[in-house]
C-alpha cells in the first residue's frame, strides 16, 4: 500500500477535518440544567459516530482534491508459461485464402485465421510474457513482452490491416530475438513464427542468427501456412536444377532452422484446423514454470475517496433530517 | 387587574404596627389574649370586674386583645440563566407584580432580592410601602438578560431582617441540593414559601424519536441526545425523582413547596397559600 497524492499542499486542508469535534453541526435547544439528564451511553456512541462520520466526509473530500493514489507496484509471481513472440508474416500473400483465392464468404483468409486462433491461444495462456512482432519489407515492431493480454490481442487485431509487399524473414527474426535481450531466462523462450512463404537468407544474417539464437537460447516454432499447390517445408525437389534457396526457399529456411542447434519444430498447415491443432501442440509442450515480475499499475483513489465522503455526506444529511426542531 | 395573594400567616407577626395578621403585639383587636394589671395596660374601659374581684392580690384586671400586625413580604428570586427558559421569568414577573399588589393591600412592607452570581444593589427593593418602586423594578426586570448561576441566593440571608418574614423563594431549583441545604438553613428565622419554576417543555413534551442537542444555559455545556421512548421516560423519571428529592428537603426546613409547571396563575398559588393557612 504504497499511497501518494498529487498536489501536497492540498493535504493542509486536512486541519479541516477536525472541525466537527469542536461544533457538531446541530440546532441547540437550550436546557436548564443539564445535570438532570440522565446519561446515555447510546447517544453518545451514536454522536461519536457521527462525529467520525463528519470527520471522514472532509478527510475523504480533501484527499480526494488532493488526488490520493496508490503507486505503482510490482510483484513478483511464480507461475507455468513462457515467454512468447509471436512473429507474423504481414506479405500481401497472408490476405489469401488457403485455397490461393481472395476469401469470399465462405472460407477466411489465412491472416484471419491465424489471427482467429493466436487470439484463442494468447486467452489460454495466462501467465505468459507475449510479444507480437511483424514483418513484410521490414521487421515491424508491434508490442514488447508483456503480461498485459489486452494489449497482445488488440495488437493481434491489428493485423486486420491490408498486408503489404515482400517477405523479409531474416530481419524480421532478428526483431523477434531482439525481443529477449535485456530479460532475465526463465521459464522457456520461444519465437512462433507464423508465415506462409519464405525467402532466401543471406550469409551474413545467417551468421547473426544463428548466434542470436545459441546466445538467447530460443526455442523456434514454424507455422507454416501452406497454400494449396505451393511447395511445401518438407517438399523435395523433383529437379535438381531447383534445389537452391531462390526456387525452394521454404525447405532451405526449413534446412537452415534445423541447422541452428536449438530446439526447432515446424508444423504445416493446409487448413485453419490443421493451424489450430499445430497451435496445440505448442500450447501443451510450453509450460515450464518460470519466475516473473507483475506490474500492477497506479491506481486512483480520488473517485473512491469522492464516493466515500459522499456517502457519509449522505447520511449526516438523513441525520439532519432526524434532529429535532423545537 | 392583578390578583391578590391571600396569605395568611400561621405564626404571628412580631412588627409593632397594626396590620392585617396576627401578631404578638396587644392593642385594638377582637381576640382576648389575657388579663393585665390595669397598671400595665391603663385602660379602664376593659377593667374586667369578674377577673378583678376573684383576683386574690384584689387588683384590677384589664382585658388585652391581640393586635392584628403587620408583616413583611420578601419575594426571594432565582436570577440565574436558567430563569430565562421559555415562560419563567414572564412568571417571575407576573408574581412579582402580584405579591407586591398583595402586600400593598394588606398594608404590608414588600421587599425583593435578586440573586445570580451575586447579589447586585440594583436587584434589591428593601421593604417598603411605597407602591411606586415595585413597578420600576418590574420595568427594569423586562429588560434584563437572566445570565449566571444562583450562587447569590446563598448570601441572600444578609439581606432579610432578623425578624421573621414572610418570604416567597420563588426559583427553579436548578443547583445542587447541598446548595439549597444551605440557603433553607440560612432562612431558617423566616418562613419559606417555595414556589418551585419548572416548564413542562424541560422533559414532558420532548419527541419519541430523534436527535436533540442541549446546551445548558447556565455553563454552555452541550450534550447530544438520541431520542427514543425508552430515555424519554428515563428522563420525565428522572424529574420525578427531583421534584420528590426537592419536596423532602423543603419538608424537613418545615415548607411545602408548589411546582408550578404551566401558566402562572393567581389562583393556584392561592389554593396553595389558604392549605398552608389550614
Amino acid at each position: 500500500m504504497n499511497l501518494a497524492v498529487d498536489t501536497q499542499w492540498i493535504l493542509s486542508g486536512l486541519l479541516l477535518a477536525l472541525l466537527p469535534l469542536f461544533n457538531n453541526g446541530m440546532r441547540v435547544s437550550p436546557a436548564p440544567w443539564l445535570t438532570l439528564i440522565p446519561a446515555d451511553k447510546l447517544s453518545m456512541f451514536v454522536v461519536c459516530c457521527l462525529r467520525l462520520c463528519a470527520v471522514a466526509a472532509i478527510a475523504g473530500l480533501v484527499l480526494g482534491m488532493a488526488g490520493l493514489h496508490r503507486t505503482e507496484q510490482s510483484r513478483e509471481r511464480i507461475g507455468h508459461g513462457a515467454h512468447i513472440v509471436l512473429l507474423l508474416d504481414r506479405s500481401s500473400s497472408m490476405d489469401n485464402s488457403f485455397a490461393g483465392r481472395a476469401p469470399n464468404g465462405a472460407e477466411e483468409s489465412k491472416a484471419a485465421a491465424a489471427r482467429r486462433l493466436l487470439t484463442d491461444f494468447v486467452k489460454q495462456r495466462q501467465n505468459d510474457l507475449i510479444g507480437v512482432a511483424e514483418y513484410s519489407t521490414s521487421p515491424l515492431f508491434v508490442m514488447p513482452l508483456t503480461e498485459n493480454k489486452n494489449a497482445v490481442q488488440a495488437a493481434i487485431a491489428a493485423t486486420a490491416t491490408p498486408a503489404l509487399g515482400f517477405t523479409h524473414v531474416s530481419k524480421g527474426l532478428g526483431m523477434a530475438l531482439s525481443f529477449f535481450q535485456q530479460q532475465p531466462v526463465t521459464g522457456s523462450r520461444i519465437v512462433l513464427l507464423v508465415s506462409d512463404g519464405a525467402a532466401a537468407i543471406d550469409h551474413d544474417s545467417e551468421l547473426k542468427l544463428r548466434h542470436w539464437f545459441k546466445q538467447q537460447q530460443v526455442r523456434l516454432y514454424w507455422i507454416f501456412l501452406r497454400t494449396a499447390g505451393s511447395p511445401g517445408i518438407f517438399d523435395k525437389p523433383e529437379d535438381s536444377r531447383d534445389d537452391n534457396a531462390q526456387a525452394m526457399p521454404e525447405l532451405y529456411l526449413h534446412q537452415f532452422f534445423l541447422g541452428l542447434g536449438s530446439p526447432y519444430q515446424a508444423y504445416e498447415a493446409e487448413s485453419p484446423d490443421a493451424l489450430k491443432q499445430a497451435i496445440a501442440d505448442i500450447n501443451r509442450l510450453e509450460n515450464l514454470p518460470m519466475h516473473y515480475v507483475e506490474r500492477i499499475p497506479k491506481q486512483d483513489l480520488s473517485a473512491t475517496c469522492y464516493s466515500m465522503a459522499s456517502l457519509l455526506l449522505l447520511v449526516l444529511l438523513g441525520v439532519k433530517f432526524c434532529e429535532v426542531k423545537r | 387587574m392583578t390578583e391578590t395573594l391571600f396569605y395568611r400567616l400561621p405564626w404571628q407577626s412580631s412588627a409593632v404596627y397594626p396590620g392585617a395578621h396576627p401578631g404578638q403585639m396587644i392593642g385594638a383587636g377582637q381576640l382576648f389574649k389575657r388579663h393585665d394589671p390595669l397598671v400595665a395596660s391603663p385602660d379602664p374601659r376593659r377593667i374586667d370586674l369578674r377577673a378583678s374581684v376573684l383576683d386574690p392580690f384584689a387588683t384590677y384586671r384589664v382585658r388585652v386583645y391581640q393586635q392584628q400586625s403587620t408583616v413583611n413580604i420578601y419575594l426571594l428570586a432565582d436570577m440565574s440563566a436558567s430563569m430565562g427558559y421559555a415562560d419563567k421569568k414572564q412568571t417571575l414577573l407576573q408574581f412579582l407584580q402580584a405579591a407586591a399588589n398583595s402586600a400593598f393591600n394588606y398594608g404590608d412592607k414588600f421587599g425583593f432580592i435578586g440573586c445570580n452570581e451575586h447579589i447586585e444593589h440594583r436587584w434589591i427593593l428593601p421593604a417598603s410601602q411605597q407602591s411606586g418602586r415595585a413597578p420600576a423594578l418590574l420595568k427594569q426586570l423586562e429588560r434584563h438578560r437572566f445570565t449566571g448561576t444562583a450562587n447569590g441566593l446563598q448570601h441572600a440571608a444578609a439581606f432579610l431582617p432578623s425578624r421573621r418574614s414572610l418570604v416567597f423563594l420563588l426559583s427553579d431549583c436548578h443547583f445542587p441540593l447541598s446548595q439549597l441545604r444551605n440557603l433553607l438553613g440560612s432562612l431558617q428565622g423566616h418562613d419559606v414559601i417555595p414556589l418551585v419554576l419548572w416548564n413542562q417543555d424541560e422533559y414532558a413534551t420532548l419527541p419519541n424519536w430523534g436527535l436533540i442537542s442541549f446546551q445548558d444555559m447556565e455553563n454552555n455545556a452541550t450534550r447530544t441526545l438520541f431520542m427514543r421512548p425508552a430515555l424519554r421516560q428515563k428522563l420525565i423519571a428522572a424529574y420525578q425523582q427531583r421534584q420528590l428529592d426537592l419536596k423532602h428537603m423543603f419538608r424537613a426546613f418545615g415548607s411545602e413547596p408548589l411546582f408550578i409547571t404551566e401558566r402562572y396563575s393567581t389562583q393556584t398559588i392561592n389554593r396553595h397559600l389558604q392549605q398552608r393557612g389550614a
